[in-house]
């Protein structure tokens, strides 16, 4: 009894602290519509900071919690409001989704930045009024840390109860949802509230974090502390991101599981505190399954800022020619150490590959790609190589079989979500990728599963040898390069075939619009079923590719927070482009170690000025997320760039010839090594990146005091406005010239009548 | 270019006209849909803006409303440019506007919504006084939520917010959308007496009949502009002509 006692205070203590985390989120997602992924990392920062004043710099309490809850919370949500997430307005649900959690990924980076996990001395964050401060309630002992956490969470609930519906702002609020242009023809200003409601929500979060530090007991760390408070998101969405009674009742629900759990399983269970880690997501995966479903909005299709265009099935084969023909020049000049590096940029290429298809291709969204891969790797690993030693292989079937087995597990996770969409979907694929994560990638005890011994992730490390299929062994790092990239130039040549086909036009249109689709009489489930597994198995696969790469693999590897940094980065690239995917590797593992390398390089060079090349090697760990922030401003992707410059200079014979040119006279320098591999890398960025965009803008200047470029007709009223010579123009085309009501000049005169 | 047609026609009026567009433009994204609207609203009277569907009257409408920034021309209100000006501010300043077919915020209750009207300056006592005292069904349905009202009880709610936060201009959008004609006129009929008080008002109507009775004058929009200025007897015959699309 005493024990149950105990534990129910501290659940109730951990809930509570949930439930004022989830409140942020509400309270931001109501005035904004915007899903805070970054709820979990402001949270983290604060207790950081919050270390910082009261342990590290000894401040007293009161004071340094004036200035983290007080100040510098309230100031970063608002900054965070005013700065980035103002942008995401008339923006898709995946650049929505994405900004935030490039937010995310960039605190998390910052953190470590600023405060070096591998620091000597561990930093302990201890209750309010210290480790010892207890009240006795007859025979139990609870600590004034855990009382607080409680009251102030119901302060909380009420104080936001009232000012929802007590105070005038608070009511304005809940009518920026309803609709924000009324409010504003009333007098409001949504954007106001929505800034002082992030400001709010960041405090929030702040709080949570430092209230729950202390409970949780272990050392503080970044990646756990921003994973942890996203534990919240199960309690906030139990109150469908709009109650806050119901999510009050799903935090406390949350915290008592997890206290029982850790109280009463037995433990020689020794899965039972991964159980207790994973139980929110559990939660999570089944609240958003039992969710009533958000009617779904056929009217108000919103035109996006997105465009994509696909290339030709003929271009597809061209470009995964020259990409084979890059590889193997490449390959020549490339030590052994940078071709490691380039295939393993593939293998991310591949796996980003099947976001391309999800999210490109027809909408929907998964935050867990390398979750599939680990399932792929655990399958190959348990069933899939012969041999042993220097001579184990991976075999063909045991691929083949781990595509399978990811395709299935796909349709597990897509089965019951498959009436979501956008944001619950990606919660949901989340949910997955964190239990994986805590559940299955930290089992490494031998269990006896329906009489079959057996242990899921050996050791917490799994060997993958390279595959040998039929008589072609790739288990040289050239061959297994080619591989790498043959593969990827098949799926993805595959994907533009699937995306010209009559399946690719209704994921086309089912991304458009779900609810027309069903309307058209098209099966939207078999439809999403399909395109998941196919983009499931895909991930597998390429997560096979990249273990086989590595060698051996951790479960590190497959971490949530690089599954998300691959699903921003192939956004920042282009989610609707093959090459957005190719992007997305190379920039994540190639171009981001290369930087780092280089940077330490010089580091050790000029030891001098050390301390510069140090600071930037951080900046670099910082940059892919800061990348990733600035979606809001170019959604289409850096690609779309790429490819309108490259329009610009297909049009220049001599520009395009002296490209070419050059690139083949660095190439053959760096061949027949008078230059070394740096001064190529230089050179090539140089030739392909400056020259390009120079030249392309003198191009473009020529062309603005020439005839502007034609805009084709189909894009006439998207590229630029439709006139009433464009009317007449296509009268002209379509000789309607005698039906023409209303001509450019009777327009222009105005109120001249209407000609019969 | 800024002169209005219906001046130099009828030379009614003298004063500076309450609202004036002058060759206005404006755009969604990159597709222009009003291509130089020049129109004035004399002051204290009531001009209807006639048309077709997707004619552009609503986009005129947010455009004096400051929701939609014009791509060229000038508005003016009491001769100032407010070209840029936000719809808030403006509204804070006494131009009151009823949206097409969603006045009221279906999520808040009825006294929530006049509590919204207030943040153009008036208390909320004298809001609520004046709402109920107009619309006693409103002050029956304090508590319940707007969402749940009937069609002719939410465009009252939105009503008595223009009719209690003492506006000088009064924008309306379809009041009759989805109404029986005895509500609409009975709707109309207050918009007129507002019009007595001095209140300028511009409104856009499919219903050219009802609004027609209380119109000083009537503009006729069609494919983003005004083909036709003038008094409601003026412009019997090219109303017919208008809605069938010529
Ligand atoms: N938010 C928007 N985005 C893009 N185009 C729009 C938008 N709103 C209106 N339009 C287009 O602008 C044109 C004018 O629309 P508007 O709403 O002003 O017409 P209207 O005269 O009020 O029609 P109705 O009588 O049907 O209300 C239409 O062609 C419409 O499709
Ligand atoms: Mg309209």
């Amino acid at each position: 009894m005493q024990t149950f006692l105990q534990y129910t205070i501290l659940g109730l203590a951990i809930g509570g602290s949930y439930f004022i985390a989830a409140s942020g989120l509400v309270v931001t997602y109501t005035t904004s519509g915007i899903f805070n992924f970054a709820q979990g990392a402001i949270a983290m920062l604060a207790v950081f900071t919050y270390w910082q004043f009261r342990w590290g710099w000894n401040w007293p309490a009161p004071l340094a919690l004036l200035m983290v809850l007080g100040v510098l919370a309230p100031l970063l949500g608002a900054a965070l409001y005013q700065v980035v997430m103002k942008n995401l307005r008339g923006t898709s649900e995946v650049t929505k989704i994405i900004v935030p959690i490039g937010v995310m990924l960039g605190f998390q980076a910052l953190a470590t930045w600023v405060w070096n996990p591998t620091s000597s001395t561990p930093r302990q964050f201890q209750k309010f009024f210290g480790p010892n401060a207890f009240v006795h309630f007859g025979s139990i002992k609870v600590s004034w840390h855990e009382i607080i956490a409680f009251v102030i969470a119901i302060a909380i609930a009420v104080g936001i109860r009232l000012l929802f519906v007590r105070t005038r702002s608070g009511v304005a609020m809940r009518a920026v949802v309803d609709d924000p242009e009324l409010l504003q023809l009333n007098g409001g200003r949504p954007e106001r509230l929505a800034l002082i409601s992030w400001a709010g929500g960041s405090f929030l979060a702040a709080l949570a974090g430092i209230l729950i530090q202390p409970m949780i007991g272990s050392a503080m760390s970044a990646g756990q502390l921003t994973l942890l408070v996203i534990d919240a998101f199960a309690a906030a969405m139990f109150g469908r991101l709009r109650s806050l009674p119901r999510t009050l009742a799903g935090a406390l629900v949350i915290g008592l599981t997890t206290t029982y759990v850790i109280a009463y399983f037995p433990s020689k269970w020794t899965w039972s505190s991964s159980f207790r880690n994973s139980l929110p997501m559990i939660f999570l995966f089944i609240v958003l399954i039992v969710l009533p479903q958000d009617r779904l909005r056929g009217a108000t299709v919103l035109r996006l800022r997105e465009r994509f265009r696909m290339p030709s099935i003929r271009t597809a084969w061209i470009a995964g020619l020259v990409l084979m023909v890059v590889v193997f020049c490449l390959k020549v000049i490339m030590e052994r150490t940078a071709v490691n590096t380039l295939t393993l940029a593939l293998t991310f290429a591949i796996i980003a590959l099947s976001l391309v298809l999800l999210t490109g291709f027809a909408g929907e969204i998964n935050l867990a790609a390398l979750s599939f891969g680990a399932i792929a790797v655990i399958v190959v690993y348990h069933f899939g190589t012969t041999g042993s030693g220097t001579a184990a292989r991976t075999t063909l079937w045991g691929i083949l079989l781990a595509a399978v087995v990811t395709a299935l597990v796909g349709a597990v996770i897509a089965l019951p979500a498959l009436r979501l969409r956008g944001l619950y979907l990606a919660l949901a694929t989340m949910a997955f990728g964190v239990f994986v994560s805590r559940m299955v990638l930290t089992e490494r005890n031998e269990r006896d599963i329906f009489g079959l011994k057996f242990t899921i992730f050996t050791a917490g490390q799994l060997t993958i040898p390279k595959p040998k299929i039929g008589p072609f062994d790739f288990n040289s790092p050239d061959a297994f390069l080619f591989l790498c990239a043959g593969l990827f130039a098949i799926i993805g040549i595959g994907m533009v075939y699937l995306r010209h086909s009559g399946y690719g036009r209704r994921l086309a249109a089912m991304k458009d619009s779900p609810a027309a689709s069903a309307t058209l009489g098209m099966s939207v489930v078999r439809l999403k079923l399909s395109i998941f597994m196919m983009s499931a198995a895909i991930a597998g696969i390429g997560g096979v590719m990249m273990a086989a790469q590595i060698g051996t693999v951790n479960s590190d590897r497959f971490d949530i927070l690089l599954s998300l940094s691959l699903m921003m980065i192939t956004v920042v690239g282009g989610i609707g482009y093959i090459s957005g995917a190719l992007f997305a590797g190379i920039f994540l593992i190639a171009f981001v170690q290369m930087l780092d390398l280089t940077l330490k390089k010089f580091a050790v060079d000029y030891s001098s000025i050390e301390a510069i090349f140090l600071f930037f090697v951080s900046v670099v760990t910082v940059l892919p997320a800061t990348i990733g922030i600035t979606m809001g401003k170019n959604p289409s992707g850096a690609v779309s760039d790429i490819v309108a410059g490259l329009d610009q200079i297909k049009q220049s014979k001599p520009l395009v010839i002296t490209l070419v040119g050059l690139e083949a006279a660095i190439w053959a320098l760096a061949a027949t090594d008078i230059i070394t591999n740096w001064h190529f890398v230089i050179l090539t960025m140089v030739n392909l990146f400056i020259v390009p965009v120079v030249g392309g803008k003198i191009l473009l200047a020529r062309a603005m005091r020439g005839v502007p470029k034609p805009v084709p007709p189909e894009l006439i009223g998207i590229d630029r406005p439709f006139t009433f010579d464009d009317l007449a123009e296509m009268d002209r085309a379509l000789d309607l010239e005698g039906v023409v009501v209303l001509s450019a000049e009777t327009v222009r005169e105005g109120a001249t009548g209407v000609s019969a | 270019m800024s002169e209005t047609h219906y001046h130099e026609d009828h030379g009614a009026i003298a004063d500076a006209p309450l609202i004036e567009l002058v060759d206005v433009r404006a755009a969604y994204g990159t597709i222009e849909v009003l291509h130089g609207i020049s129109l004035s609203v004399p002051q204290g009277s009531v001009v209807a803006l006639l048309g077709p569907n997707g004619a552009g009257k609503s986009t005129i409408l947010k455009v004096v409303s400051g929701l939609l920034q014009p791509t060229a021309g000038e508005v003016r209100l009491a001769g100032r440019v407010v070209n840029g000006a936000p719809a808030d501010e403006l509204a804070r300043l006494g131009l009151c506007t009823i949206p097409e077919g969603r006045g009221v915020f279906p999520n808040l209750t009825v006294r929530e919504n006049l509590w919204m009207a207030t943040m153009s300056g008036v208390p909320l006592a004298d809001v609520e006084e004046i709402a109920y005292a107009r619309f006693p069904r409103l002050g029956e349905r304090r508590k319940q939520l707007a969402g749940t009202l009937s069609g002719g009880e939410q465009q009252m709610l939105s009503m008595a917010r223009a009719l209690s936060v003492n506006p000088s201009v009064l924008l309306l959008d379809e009041l009759s959308m989805g109404l029986a004609p005895l509500v609409v006129a009975n709707l109309y009929e207050i918009v007129a007496q507002v019009s007595q008080e001095g209140v300028s008002i511009l409104v856009s109507e499919q219903f050219a009949r009802t609004v027609l009775g209380i119109a000083q004058y009537a503009a006729i929009v069609l494919h983003g502009t005004i083909t036709k200025v003038g008094t409601p007897a003026e412009l019997e015959d090219e109303l017919s002509a208008a809605y069938l699309g010529s």
